[in-house]
C-alpha cells in the first residue's frame, strides 16, 4: 500500500482551506473564486482517481493523526470503496455544480460567499464519508447542517430562505446530536469508536442489551438527514435555496448523508428485526407518500424535492430489508439518483433562469425555445420515472425484485410489491407530467421573460450528467460495475452477493412491475391532468398533514406555551416564594436519605424513621447514662423550655405585625437559653448570653422606631387566601424545625469520641493559670482567634456606624407614634401651651433610679472584668455590662441629655482596645517567647485582696475596652436618629413650602 | 499550630497571600487616594490576577498538603485556580468600560473581586470543612456586595440582597450539614472524613452529606437551588454577572468535585444518586425554561443552570474519566462564557444599555464581526461541532456512558437539542431580523476577550491536546 497520509489529508482539507481563501477575497472576484472553488472540487476528484487502482484492489486506505489520544479517539481518514465512491460523486458532482453556479448566480450575489460556503459544505461532506471514527463522523455530520443552513439562507433578505434554513437546521442538528448519542453507545459497546473496530465486531452491537437505544438514536439522525417521513417537511423548505445548492446538497450529496451511514453500520447493525421493522415500513411510508405529494407541487423544485423525498424513501426500504443483495440495490440506486436527479435540479434552474417562473401551471411549449435543455431534463426525467436503457431503469428493477423476495415473514412484508408498484406508477406520473406539462402542451405566453437555451458552460454540466444516465443505462457492465462493485465491497466486504447488471432479465417479475407502473403511471397522469392545471394547491388527501405545520406547532408548544407553563409553575420573582421554596425542598432532601434507605417507598421510611427515632431515644445508653442526662427530665427546666418555646412560638406569630411584642418574646427565648445554660453548670456562658440578650433587644427596640409602618388590614376577599397560605407556610416550618430538631438530637446524643473540650479543661490551670476554662480559652489558648474577633468586632461598629450615618428614617416614620400624640393631645386640654409635660416627666422615677444604678453598674462590671481568669466573668462580659450602663442612660435621658453630661469617646475606646490587646500580645517577644504567650502570678493588692494577675489580664482588658466601645458605638448611631429626625423632618417641610410657593407664583 | 508549621506553607499559600495582601493595600490606595486612583487599582488587580495566575501555575507538581491538612494544593486544585482566575480577569476586563458609561467606576470593584477570587482559591484548596466554609464565604460576601453595586437601580439592590438572603440560607444548611458530618464522624478533614464514612454509614452522615450537596449546589445555581439566579443575574450590572457566571462557578463545581470524591468515596452510590438527580433537573430546567425569555442575560442565566448540568455529568460518573470530562467542561464553559458576556456587556444603545435578545436584531449588519463571532458562541454553547462545545459534552457524556448512565447521557443530548433551539433563535435575530437602530461600537477590552474566547472555542479541536494534557493530570491527582 502506498503511503496514503498525504493524498487523504489533502482530500479532506483542500475544500476546507480554499473556503477560507475564499471567504477573504473580494466581492467582485466572481471569476476568481469560481475558478479557485472549481479546481478544488476537480483536484480532489483528481486524487480519487489516484486512489481508484488501490481501491478496485480491494484495499483500504488510512491516516491517522493524534487528536484525542486519552479517549483512544484519533483524527483518522479511511478510504474504503464505499467512501471512495461517495468521494467521488462529492467531488465530482462538486465541480459541475461549480461551473452551472458561475452562470447561474447573478453579479449581485456576493460570488465569495457563496464558494466559501460551498467549498466548505464540499469538506464537511467529504469528512463524512471518509471519517475513520465515529465521532469524527459526528462531526462532520454537523457541520455539514451547519453550512448547509448558510446555504439556504444565502439569499437572507428573503422570508422564506430564513424559515427554510432554520427549519433545516433545526432538524437536521437535532437529529446530528441524536446521532451523537447513538455514536457514544455504540463506542461503548464496542470499546473503540475507530471504525475499522466497529465495522469488525461481527453481531456485538446487535447482541447487546443496549442495542435498541443506539438502533433508535442512530435512526433519527439518519432518517432527519435523509428527509424521511415524518421528518420530510424540512426539505421541501429548503428549496427557497439557490439551485445550485439545491442540486449539490438535497440530490446528490447531504441528504445521502443519512443513507450513507445506514449503510456504512448495515453490517454490523442490520442483523435484526428491530431494523427491519424501524426501516422498511419508515421507507415505505415516505416512498409513497413522497411519490404521492411530487404529484400535485405546482413549482418545479418542490416536485423534484418530493421525489427525492421519494427515491431515499426507495433506499431506506431497500437498506432496511437486511439482505445483501438489496444493499447492493441501495447502493445503486444512491449513485443513480445522485446522477438524475442533479441533472433535473440543474435543468429546473435554467427553466428559472431563463424564463423566469418554476410555476408548472405557468410554463409550456418549452421545446421548441429551448431544445436542448428540454432533451437532457427529458433524459433525466425518464431515468427518474425509470424507463429501460437509462440508469434508473436498472435500480428501479433490482428494487422490484427484492420486494418479492420474502424477508421478515409478515403481511406487511407480503404487501411490499403492491406497495412498490403504487410508487412506481406515482413516480412516472409526476416525470410525465414534468416533461409533458412543461416543455410541451400549448406555449406559454405570460412568462416573465423570454426563454431560450443558456451559454454553454450552464448546459454542459447536465448534459454531462444525463449523458452518464444514457450510458450507465445502456452498458452498465462497462461504465458502471466497477465503480459498483469497488463500494459494495466497501460495504458488505465478505457478504458481496452475486449479482447481475443486465439490461435484460428475462420475463420476470420485477419487469411485469415495471411494465405495469409504467402503463398506471401514464393512465393516472392522463387522469389527473385536468386536476393538476386547476388552481388547486396541493394534493386532494393529505393536503392536511402539513409536516411544517406540525412542526410549527410542536415548536410554538415546546417554545412558548410549555415554557411558560414551567416558569409560572417553577419561576418567581418573589424572595418570600423563592425561600419557601429552599425550605421545602431542604425538607424534601432530608426525608431523602430516609427514603433511599428504605428503597423509596414512604412506609418504610416512615417505619425506619420510628425505629431511627427509637434507637436514639430509647437506647440502653441513653437510659444508664449518667449526670448530665438525668437533668433533662426535671419538670422545672422542662417548663423553662416550656415558656421558652411559647415564647419563641409567639415571636414567630407577631413578626409580622407587632413587631414590638415579638422582640419582646423573643427575649423571652433568649432567657430561657440563658437558663438551660446555668443549670448545666455553665455561668459563663449564661452570663454572656444574657448580656448579649440584653444589648439585642434593647439596639434592635431603639431601631424598631425607625422602621417604615405596615399596613395590618387585608382586604376581605384575600383574607382566605392569606390564611391558607400562613397555614401551608406554618406546616412548613413545623417539619422543617422538628426536622432539624430532631437531627440536632441525635447529634448530641451520638457516641462522642474524646472532645477537646476534656483537653482545654485538663490544661487551663496548669498552662493557663485559669480556673475559668471558658476565659482562658478566650485570652490565652486561642488568643490569636480572638485578637482577630475583636478586630472584627471594631470593625463591624464602625461599619454599623457609618451607615447609619447617612441614614435618613422613612417619611412614615416622621411623625410621633400613636400613643404619643393621643397623650399629648390629651395633655394639651389640661396644661397650659407650650409646656411638654410628656417629654419632662414620663420617665423620671426610671430615670432617677437608672442614675442611680449608673456607678453601681460600672463597679459591677470591673468586678466581673477583674474576677474573669477564675470565676465567670472577663472581658468580653465586662465590656457588655459597662455598655448596659450607658443604655440605660440613653435610654432614660435621651441622646441629647446624656451626650450634655458625659463625655463619650467610643472609637478611641476600640482602638484602645486593639491596641492594648496586640501590644499585650508583642510584649511576651520582648521576653524572648512567641506572640501572645502568657504569664500569670496572684498577687496581693492592697483593696482587693489575692488577685489574679496574668498578663492575660491586660490582653482581657482590650477586649474590654473595644466590646465597650464597639456596643455603645452603635448605640449612639442609632439613639442619634432621634436628633436627625427632627432635621431631616425640617428640612422636608422647607422643601414642601418650596414647593407650594412656586406652584403658587405659576 | 507553631511559626515552623505556618512558614513552610507559606510558598503554597502565596498565591492566596498575594491576593488577599494585594486587595487590602489596594483598598487603603483607593481610600486614601479617591475616586481619582480607580484605573490605577483597576489595572493592579489585573495584574494581581495574573500574576497569581502564573504563581499558580508554577506551584510544584503532585499533591501536597499544608496547615495540617486544611490547605491541599494539587493539580485539580491548580487546574481550577487558574480557570477561576482566568474568569474574574475576564470579567474585570468588561466591567472598565461599562462602569465608565454607567458612571459606577469605583475602586471598591476591584478591590471585592480580588477577596472574592481569595476566598474562590482558599475553597478550591481547602481540605476540610472549615477552610471550605471560610472560602466560600468570603467568595459569597464579596458578591452579594458586588451584585447591588449599581446602588442606584432598584433591580441591582433587590438582587443583592435576594441574593444575599437566600445564600445566607444556603450557606447556613451547608454548615448545618457540615456540624452533622463533623458530629457523626468525629472529623472535620476530607481524608478523615473518607477514612470514618465506609460501607453502610450512619443516616446521620447521609443527612449531613444532603445538605453539604444542598449548600454547594446553591452555589453551582444547579436545580433545585437554582432560583436566585434568573433575577441575580437580570439584576446585577451585566459586568457583574459575567463575574457571577465564569469564576464562581467553577470554584462551586472544583469544591463539590473535591469534597464528594476526596471526601465521601466510600459511598460514591450516594451521592452519584444527589448528583444525578440535581444534574438531570438543572439540564430539563435550563433547556426548557430559557426557551421563553426575552432577556438576553436571564437567558444565560437559564443557559448557566443547564451547562451546570451538564458539567454534573461528569461528576455523577465518579470516575477519573469523569472528573477529567468536569475539568475540560468548566475550562470550556468559562471561554465560551466570558465571549457570551463580552457581547452581551458591549449591547448598548447611544450609551444606554439593552438588553433583550430583539435588541440584537441585524447585528449582521452593523457589526458582522461581533455577530459572527457571538453567532459561533452560540453554536458552542448549542454543542455543535467543530467548536469546543460539542467536544465539553462528549467528554462528560462518553464519562457517563462508561459509568453506565446512559439514560443519563441520552437525556442530557435531548436537552441540549432544546437548548440548541433558543441559541439558535439567538443567531436568528442577529442575521435575519430587521434591524434597529444600530448598536455602539465594542469597547477594546470587550473586543481583547472576544477575540481570546473566540480563538478558544473556534480552535480548540486543531490542537485538543494542549489543554487535555493538563485535564489529564490535572484528575489524576484527585484519585
Amino acid at each position: 500500500m502506498p503511503d496514503a497520509k498525504l493524498p487523504l489529508t489533502l482530500m479532506l482539507f483542500l475544500p476546507f482551506a480554499s473556503s477560507a481563501a475564499t471567504a477573504l477575497m473580494p466581492a467582485g472576484a466572481r471569476n476568481l473564486v469560481a475558478w479557485l472553488a472549481g479546481l478544488t472540487a476537480l483536484a480532489v476528484f483528481g486524487l480519487g482517481l489516484w486512489a481508484a487502482p488501490e481501491i478496485y484492489a480491494g484495499t483500504v486506505l488510512r491516516a491517522q493523526y493524534a487528536w484525542l489520544p486519552e479517549y483512544g479517539l484519533n483524527f483518522s481518514i479511511r478510504l474504503d470503496g464505499f467512501a471512495w465512491a461517495f468521494a467521488m460523486i462529492v467531488s465530482g458532482i462538486g465541480a459541475l455544480v461549480v461551473l452551472y453556479a458561475r452562470y447561474y448566480m447573478s453579479p449581485d450575489d456576493s460570488a465569495p460567499r457563496f464558494f466559501a460556503f460551498l467549498l466548505g459544505f464540499m469538506g464537511a461532506m467529504l469528512g463524512v464519508v471518509i471519517s475513520g471514527n465515529l465521532i469524527q463522523l459526528v462531526f462532520f455530520w454537523e457541520l455539514t447542517s451547519l453550512f448547509s443552513f448558510l446555504l439556504i439562507a444565502y439569499w437572507h433578505h428573503k422570508d422564506a430562505a430564513r424559515d427554510g434554513a432554520r427549519m433545516a437546521l433545526t432538524v437536521t442538528a437535532a437529529g446530528g446530536l441524536s446521532l451523537f448519542a447513538g455514536m457514544l453507545i455504540i463506542g461503548h459497546i464496542v470499546g473503540s469508536y475507530e471504525l475499522d473496530v466497529v465495522l469488525s465486531s461481527g453481531r456485538t452491537i446487535v447482541d447487546h442489551a443496549m442495542y435498541p437505544a443506539a438502533l433508535a438514536l442512530v435512526a433519527f439522525g439518519a432518517l432527519t438527514k435523509s428527509a424521511q417521513f415524518p421528518f420530510h417537511f424540512w426539505l421541501p423548505r429548503a428549496m427557497t435555496a439557490p439551485t445550485p445548492v439545491s442540486a449539490y446538497l438535497h440530490s446528490a450529496t447531504m441528504v445521502k448523508a443519512g443513507v450513507f451511514l445506514l449503510a456504512r453500520m448495515w453490517p454490523v447493525m442490520a442483523a435484526s428485526d428491530y431494523w427491519f421493522w424501524v426501516f422498511t415500513p419508515v421507507g415505505a411510508a415516505t416512498l409513497l407518500i413522497g411519490a404521492f405529494l411530487a404529484m400535485f407541487q405546482q413549482d418545479l423544485k418542490g416536485l423534484l424535492a418530493y421525489s427525492t423525498i421519494s427515491h431515499l424513501g426507495l433506499i431506506v426500504l431497500l437498506l432496511g430489508l437486511g439482505s445483501p443483495l438489496a444493499a447492493v440495490a441501495a447502493i445503486f440506486h444512491m449513485i443513480n439518483h445522485a446522477t438524475f436527479k442533479a441533472s433535473l435540479f440543474m435543468a429546473a434552474g435554467i427553466i428559472d433562469h431563463e424564463a423566469g417562473t418554476r410555476d408548472i401551471r405557468q410554463l409550456g411549449g418549452l421545446y421548441r425555445a429551448m431544445p436542448i435543455t428540454a432533451t437532457l431534463a427529458m433524459a433525466a426525467a425518464a431515468a427518474m420515472a425509470g424507463v429501460p436503457l437509462l440508469n434508473g431503469f436498472l435500480s428501479k428493477e433490482m428494487f422490484f425484485a427484492e420486494t418479492i423476495e420474502s424477508h421478515v415473514d409478515s403481511a406487511f412484508d407480503h404487501t411490499l410489491p403492491y406497495l412498490a408498484t403504487l410508487a412506481g406508477m406515482f413516480s412516472v406520473a409526476y416525470s410525465l407530467r414534468l416533461i409533458d406539462q412543461v416543455f410541451f402542451g400549448p406555449e406559454a405566453t405570460d412568462l416573465p421573460r423570454k426563454p431560450h437555451d443558456p451559454a454553454i458552460w450552464m448546459l454542459a454540466p447536465a448534459a454531462l450528467l444525463a449523458l452518464m444516465c444514457l450510458l450507465v443505462g445502456v452498458l452498465p457492465t462497462w461504465t458502471i460495475s466497477g465503480f459498483l462493485s469497488a463500494a459494495v465491497f466497501g460495504v458488505l466486504g465478505a457478504l458481496t452477493p452475486e449479482y447481475s447488471l443486465a439490461v435484460w432479465h428475462g420475463l420476470t417479475p420485477a419487469l411485469l412491475m415495471s411494465v405495469v407502473a409504467l402503463g398506471g403511471g401514464t393512465l393516472t397522469y392522463l387522469g389527473l391532468k385536468d386536476y393538476l392545471s386547476g388552481a388547486v394547491e396541493g394534493p386532494p388527501l393529505l393536503r392536511r398533514l402539513s409536516g411544517k405545520r406540525l412542526f410549527e406547532r410542536a415548536i410554538a408548544m415546546l417554545s412558548w406555551r410549555w415554557a411558560r407553563v414551567l416558569e409560572e409553575l417553577l419561576g418567581t420573582n418573589r424572595l418570600q416564594s423563592q425561600l419557601r421554596a429552599l425550605v421545602v425542598i431542604m425538607v424534601l432532601a432530608g426525608c431523602w436519605p430516609l427514603l433511599a434507605g428504605a428503597g423509596f417507598s414512604p412506609a418504610a421510611a416512615l417505619a425506619s424513621v420510628g425505629v431511627w427515632l427509637g434507637n436514639t431515644w430509647l437506647s440502653p445508653r441513653w437510659l444508664t447514662s449518667s449526670a448530665p442526662m438525668v437533668g433533662m427530665f426535671d419538670p422545672a427546666l422542662l417548663l423553662v423550655w416550656a415558656v421558652g418555646v411559647a415564647c419563641a412560638v409567639g415571636a414567630a406569630w407577631q413578626a409580622k405585625y407587632h413587631r414590638l411584642v415579638a422582640l419582646i418574646l423573643m427575649g423571652g427565648s433568649g432567657l430561657a437559653t440563658s437558663i438551660t445554660f446555668v443549670w448545666y453548670s455553665a455561668p459563663d456562658l449564661a452570663l454572656t448570653q444574657l448580656l448579649v440578650e440584653i444589648v439585642t433587644v434593647v439596639l434592635i427596640l431603639l431601631g424598631l422606631r425607625w422602621m417604615p409602618r405596615r399596613d395590618e388590614l387585608i382586604p376581605d376577599d384575600q383574607l382566605t387566601s392569606a390564611r391558607l397560605r400562613r397555614l401551608r407556610d406554618l406546616f412548613i416550618a413545623i417539619a422543617a424545625g422538628c426536622g432539624v430538631a430532631a437531627l440536632a438530637f441525635a447529634v448530641l446524643t451520638s457516641e462522642q469520641t474524646a472532645t477537646i473540650g476534656d483537653e482545654m479543661i485538663r490544661r487551663a490551670h496548669p498552662e493557663g493559670g485559669g480556673h475559668n476554662v471558658v476565659n482562658v480559652i478566650l485570652v490565652d489558648f486561642r488568643g490569636f482567634d480572638t485578637l482577630g474577633e475583636i478586630t472584627v468586632l471594631g470593625a463591624v461598629a464602625i461599619t454599623v456606624f457609618a451607615l447609619l450615618r447617612r441614614f435618613r428614617p422613612a417619611r412614615d416614620s416622621f411623625a410621633a407614634p400613636d400613643q404619643k400624640r393621643f397623650q399629648t393631645e390629651y395633655d394639651s386640654t389640661r396644661y397650659a401651651p407650650g409646656k411638654d409635660p410628656i417629654n419632662a416627666h414620663y420617665m423620671l422615677v426610671q430615670g432617677v433610679i437608672i442614675r442611680l444604678l449608673f456607678p453601681v453598674i460600672c463597679a459591677m462590671a470591673a468586678f466581673l472584668f477583674m474576677r474573669g481568669h477564675d470565676l465567670p466573668g472577663g472581658g468580653f462580659i465586662g465590656g457588655l455590662t459597662f455598655a448596659i450602663a450607658f443604655i440605660l442612660q440613653y435610654i432614660a435621658g435621651g441622646a441629647r441629655w446624656v451626650e450634655d453630661r458625659l463625655v463619650v469617646l467610643p472609637v478611641r475606646w476600640i482602638g484602645a482596645g486593639i491596641l492594648l490587646a496586640a501590644a499585650t500580645g508583642l510584649g511576651a517577644l520582648l521576653f524572648g517567647r512567641p506572640f501572645l504567650t502568657t504569664a500569670f502570678r496572684y498577687v496581693e493588692l492592697p483593696l482587693f485582696g489575692k488577685t489574679p494577675m496574668a498578663s492575660a489580664l491586660s490582653f482581657d482588658l482590650g477586649v474590654f475596652a473595644l466590646v465597650f466601645g464597639a456596643t455603645v458605638l452603635m448605640l449612639i448611631a442609632i439613639a442619634h436618629q432621634s436628633i436627625r429626625v427632627y432635621r431631616t423632618m425640617e428640612k422636608a417641610s422647607v422643601r414642601e413650602k418650596a414647593a407650594a410657593r412656586s406652584r403658587g407664583d405659576v | 499550630m507553631t511559626a515552623a508549621a505556618i512558614f513552610p506553607a507559606l510558598p503554597l499559600f502565596l498565591p492566596e497571600l498575594l491576593l488577599a495582601g494585594g486587595a487590602l493595600a489596594l483598598l487603603l490606595i483607593g481610600a486614601f487616594a479617591g475616586p481619582r486612583s480607580t484605573a490605577f487599582v483597576n489595572g493592579m488587580t489585573l495584574l494581581l490576577l495574573i500574576v497569581a495566575g502564573a504563581l499558580v501555575a508554577m506551584q510544584p507538581e503532585g499533591r501536597t498538603i499544608a496547615f495540617n491538612g486544611a490547605f491541599v494544593v494539587d493539580g485539580f486544585g491548580r487546574f481550577m485556580k487558574v480557570l477561576a482566575l482566568i474568569g474574574a480577569a475576564g470579567a474585570l476586563m468588561l466591567s472598565f468600560d461599562d462602569f465608565r458609561q454607567r458612571r459606577l467606576s469605583a475602586f471598591e470593584y476591584p478591590v471585592l473581586v480580588l477577596l472574592s477570587v481569595t476566598g474562590m482559591m482558599v475553597m478550591i484548596s481547602a481540605g476540610d470543612l472549615i477552610a471550605l466554609y471560610i472560602g466560600l464565604e468570603l467568595q459569597s460576601l464579596a458578591i452579594y456586595v458586588i451584585c447591588a453595586f449599581d446602588r442606584d437601580s432598584t433591580r441591582s439592590t433587590e438582587a443583592g440582597l435576594k441574593y444575599f438572603v437566600l445564600g445566607a440560607l444556603s450557606s447556613g444548611m451547608l454548615l448545618y450539614g457540615a456540624s452533622l458530618i463533623y458530629g457523626f464522624t468525629g472529623t472535620v478533614s476530607f481524608a478523615g472524613i473518607a477514612a470514618a464514612v465506609t460501607g453502610a454509614p450512619h443516616s446521620g452522615v447521609i443527612f449531613g452529606l444532603a445538605f453539604l450537596a444542598a449548600g454547594l449546589a446553591f452555589k453551582m445555581s444547579a436545580v433545585p437551588f437554582h432560583m436566585w439566579t434568573p433575577d441575580v443575574y437580570e439584576g446585577a450590572p451585566t459586568p457583574v454577572t459575567a463575574f457571577l457566571a465564569s469564576a464562581p462557578k467553577v470554584a462551586a463545581v472544583a469544591i463539590t468535585v473535591r469534597v464528594l470524591v476526596g471526601a465521601f468515596p466510600g459511598i460514591t452510590g450516594q451521592w452519584q444518586q444527589i448528583i444525578v438527580f440535581v444534574s438531570f433537573a438543572s439540564m430539563a430546567l435550563g433547556a426548557f425554561a430559557a426557551i421563553g425569555q426575552h432577556n438576553i442575560k436571564r437567558l444565560m442565566a437559564y443557559s448557566s443552570i443547564g451547562h451546570m448540568g451538564f458539567a454534573l455529568v461528569g461528576l455523577a460518573a465518579g470516575t477519573e474519566q469523569g472528573v477529567y470530562g468536569v475539568l475540560l467542561y468548566m475550562a470550556i464553559y468559562v471561554a465560551m462564557t466570558l465571549g457570551v458576556f463580552a457581547c452581551i456587556v458591549s449591547m448598548r444603545r447611544n450609551g444606554q444599555p439593552v438588553e433583550a435578545i430583539s435588541d440584537l436584531a441585524g447585528l449582521s449588519k452593523q457589526h458582522p464581526a461581533m455577530a459572527y463571532l457571538f453567532a459561533l458562541l452560540m453554536f458552542s454553547l448549542a454543542g455543535i461541532p467543530p467548536l469546543a462545545g460539542f467536544f465539553a459534552k462528549f467528554y462528560v457524556f462518553a464519562a457517563a456512558i462508561q459509568a453506565k448512565l446512559t439514560l443519563l447521557a441520552v437525556f442530557g443530548i435531548l436537552t441540549s437539542v432544546v437548548g440548541a433551539f433558543y441559541y439558535l433563535r439567538i443567531v436568528k435575530v442577529m442575521f435575519f431580523d430587521e434591524p434597529k437602530e444600530a448598536l455602539d461600537p465594542m469597547p477594546g477590552a470587550a473586543k481583547l476577550v472576544l477575540a481570546l474566547s473566540s480563538i478558544v472555542t473556534v480552535g480548540y479541536f486543531v490542537a485538543p491536546a494542549l489543554l487535555n494534557v493538563v485535564a489529564v493530570a490535572a484528575a489524576k491527582t484527585l484519585f
